[in-house]
């Protein structure tokens, strides 16, 4: 049998769908353990060996490890992992990316990444995409085991569709149809369809109380499940990306949480939540604290687990 | 700082690897691949520029200059000697330190390259500019042009990266104002070992005023480039999560020459050549908090620096006799630094110098001279708006052994600094 492939990745969501891609043929090493904000890291040694050794490099890109990436990618000497080698591949071409900015952007707007807003991997459509760049990205370093890797894939992404809209619902559409009905508006009439009424499940089911709804985030980094769930997000507490809560900005806040009668304030758990709760005293909403890495918190398992979180956690009542 | 650089990934694969499932746009929705935005990209070089100004003030009376300038052991040490005889240090009131232009791109498949531009008020000079390699295999880099030696930790970090406003006394008093910073070739090497280990040799042309400076004028030998060898090695234990270990120690030796100015006439009277020599260790821990904006992270550094400078008087106007006897200097020191951020974006750090706890000197008269130590405590507190831009307070209460006694001095420094432009991401 052939050595096992090396895989490094910069995040810990990438590591979880790399592992269920790879299988027993690669071993996995994460960078982020998920519980910190990855925006902001070291060059760590420890990290540059690990690098040394990588067939298989993976990014989030859109310029959220640029603090610390490049560093650790020219200090392990690695030439298999370079920007632009077979061994370096940035999941954000494979994603569907928001918040491209439009208009002419500078640093006076905060910490604004200019080819589109990082947090890509909490839209569980582009894990399934992610998933698929993976494979044949480990397919062309290994062409032996492509049908492993696509099998793996495969597999990921049924248990994926599974989780999202329920094994019944699946039996019934095919899972592209569906995907595709989470944005363009016309979900919620197609489940009352006869011949689809009470066939859905998994997170669709459960967050289609929240459809619709407004809700208030700290960073903006969950733009891309509200938009999956249809959510609706009016205001972060960072007054702009990167920038800590400000009184003035958080008594705006409160006031648009009020008139948008906003329910739901969604942060990470290394953000502090004083700002949250001042906010949920003010307008009576709910303040839910959430991993939006595998591994921020421990039932975060792997990447469905994460997902299963983040939906549990939303809909507790 | 960390820094950030827009506009610049650079992937050059041109095969879709989207997979064969993925999706195609859902339609009336504003997502768009990631592809979308490459029309905005350039084969330009990253161009950053830092700004760093500060405010100064202290309590001695001819300056801090001065007083480095007279320590005991470290005073007079450098070749330019003479009438020249010109301390750079902090004026009293406003300073600017020298604008830094940096440009930085990849060459080619094969090399990299990037350039500093310090230009001050008066004049520009060429700080850094190197070429390195990207390609070669066994874990190995080489590095020439014009660049700071990797010895040490601080010694490779630009003033605008360093957790205190001014450099520790011992790289002050050795190496000056710059450093080791010197025309030559480094070959490093990234060893295949279970932890990080990266060792490295480089030489020097031989350009560092207080260590290794050459005149090669009469009545001076000369000597043929290069003329210093440093050698350095740096390990990293696997440590887990959020903290971050570095050990390195370093050696370098190579010729120095030294005119002086005995009966301070404004003309060289006598001259010394022989060799020069520094040794030491640093060790830096790092711990990266969960937390955001820089809050909980606390970084613990330190190094030591002995050197011995051993020479031999080539020539004295004044005392011929002496022709032909040795001058030996030995001296050493350390800095202990501790940064921690005690709220998102605030940092406070302690620092702790002592330097001369070897501090003697052989003369070519045979007498010889040995003094104390002198030591410094600083204070630090500095504020960090974004990535790009930093303002920090300073304090140093020193207590200096000169050839006249103990001055006590107290400084402050009130520093102002931003980063324009695309400016790389630092190392560890």
């Amino acid at each position: 049998m052939a050595e096992r492939l090396k895989i490094v990745t910069t995040t810990s969501d990438l590591a979880a769908i790399a592992n269920a891609v790879a299988g027993d043929k690669a071993e996995v090493h994460a960078i982020c353990t998920g519980k910190e904000d990855p925006h902001m890291l070291q060059a760590k040694p420890s990290v540059i060996r690990l690098a040394r050794d990588a067939d298989l490099w993976i990014r989030i890109g859109l310029e959220l490890e640029i603090g610390w990436e490049p560093p650790i990618l020219d200090g392990s000497r690695n030439t298999r992992i370079r920007v632009g080698s077979k061994g370096h591949l940035d999941a954000s071409e494979s994603a569907l990316v928001l918040d491209v900015p439009q208009t002419t952007i500078t640093r006076a707007m905060g910490d604004v990444h200019p080819m589109g807003n990082p947090h890509y991997w909490l839209d569980p459509l582009n894990g399934r995409r992610i998933a698929g760049a993976i494979a044949e990205r480990l397919a062309l370093l290994r062409p032996e085991d492509t049908d492993v890797f696509r099998a793996n894939a495969a597999a990921f992404q049924k248990a994926l569709d599974e989780r999202m809209f329920g094994p019944e619902l699946l039996k019934s559409v095919d899972a592209d149809t569906l995907w595709a009905k989470t944005t363009d508006g016309t979900l919620a009439a197609f489940l009352e369809e006869p011949a689809i009424k009470g066939k859905v499940g998994g997170w669709v089911a459960a967050t289609l109380p929240l459809r619709g709804q407004k809700i208030v985030t700290y960073h903006r980094s969950w733009v891309y499940f509200a938009h999956r769930f249809g959510l609706d997000v009016v205001a972060e507490l960072e007054p702009k990306p990167g920038v800590p809560p400000t009184a003035a900005h958080l008594a705006e806040v409160a006031a648009t949480a009020k008139a948008e009668g906003v329910r739901i304030i969604l942060q990470e758990p290394f953000y502090s939540t004083k700002a949250a709760n001042q906010i949920a005293r003010k307008t009576g909403a709910r303040v839910v604290v959430v991993a939006n890495s595998v591994g921020g918190q421990p039932e975060a398992t792997d990447y469905l687990a994460l997902m299963d979180l983040i939906v549990a956690k939303l809909t507790a009542p | 700082m960390q820094q950030r650089i827009m506009l610049c990934t650079v992937p050059l694969i041109a095969v879709s690897l989207a997979g064969g499932n993925a999706l195609a746009q859902a339609p009336g929705q504003p997502e768009r691949s990631s592809g979308f935005q490459r029309s905005f990209q350039s084969f330009n070089p990253d161009i950053s520029a830092i700004i760093d100004m500060y405010y100064y003030a202290d309590n001695s009376e001819e300056g801090i200059s001065h007083v480095l300038g007279e320590m005991a052991g470290f005073g007079h040490a450098h070749g330019h000697g003479g009438a020249e005889h010109h301390h750079h240090g902090p004026d009293e009131g406003f300073n600017l330190r020298h604008l830094e232009l940096q440009f930085s791109a990849d060459v080619d498949p094969y090399f990299k390259g990037s350039a500093i531009v310090a230009i001050d008020l008066e004049s520009a000079e060429m700080e850094t500019a190197e070429i390195e390699t990207t390609g070669l295999p066994w874990g190995l880099k080489l590095r020439g042009g014009k660049f700071y030696s990797d010895f040490g930790y601080i010694n490779a970090q630009h003033a605008h990266q360093w957790d205190f406003t001014d450099q520790p006394l011992i790289y002050k008093l050795c190496l000056g104002d710059h450093g080791l910073n010197d025309k030559g070739l480094q070959l490093s090497w990234l060893a295949p070992t279970p932890f990080y280990l990266l060792a490295g040799v480089e030489v020097f042309q031989g350009d560092n005023e207080n260590m290794f400076a050459y005149h090669g004028e009469e009545p001076l030998p000369t000597h043929d480039g290069p003329r210093v060898g440093v050698g350095w090695m740096k390990i990293g234990p696997n440590l887990p999560g959020y903290h971050a270990l570095q050990f390195g120690v370093f050696g370098a030796t190579g010729k120095h020459q030294e005119e002086h100015d005995g009966n301070e006439d404004g003309e060289h009277d006598h001259w010394l050549d022989g060799d020069s020599t520094f040794w030491g260790g640093d060790v830096v821990y790092k711990y990266n908090a969960p937390k955001p904006y820089g809050q909980g992270d606390f970084i613990v550094q330190a190094e030591y620096v002995s050197r011995k400078k051993d020479l031999k008087l080539v020539a004295h106007d004044l005392a011929p006799q002496f022709v032909g006897n040795s001058r030996v200097d030995e001296q050493d020191g350390y800095y202990v630094q501790a940064v921690y951020g005690f709220l998102p974006r605030w940092r406070a750090g302690v620092r702790w110098e002592q330097v001369g706890l070897t501090n003697k000197s052989k003369l070519p008269n045979g007498e010889t001279e040995s003094s104390d130590p002198s030591s410094r405590a600083s204070v630090m507190l500095d504020f960090t708006p974004s990535e790009f831009s930093r303002i920090r307070l300073q304090a140093n209460r020193g207590s200096y052994k000169t050839e006249e006694g103990t001055e006590d001095a107290t400084e402050v420094y009130v520093q102002w600094m931003v980063s324009l432009g695309t400016h790389g991401a630092h190392k560890f």
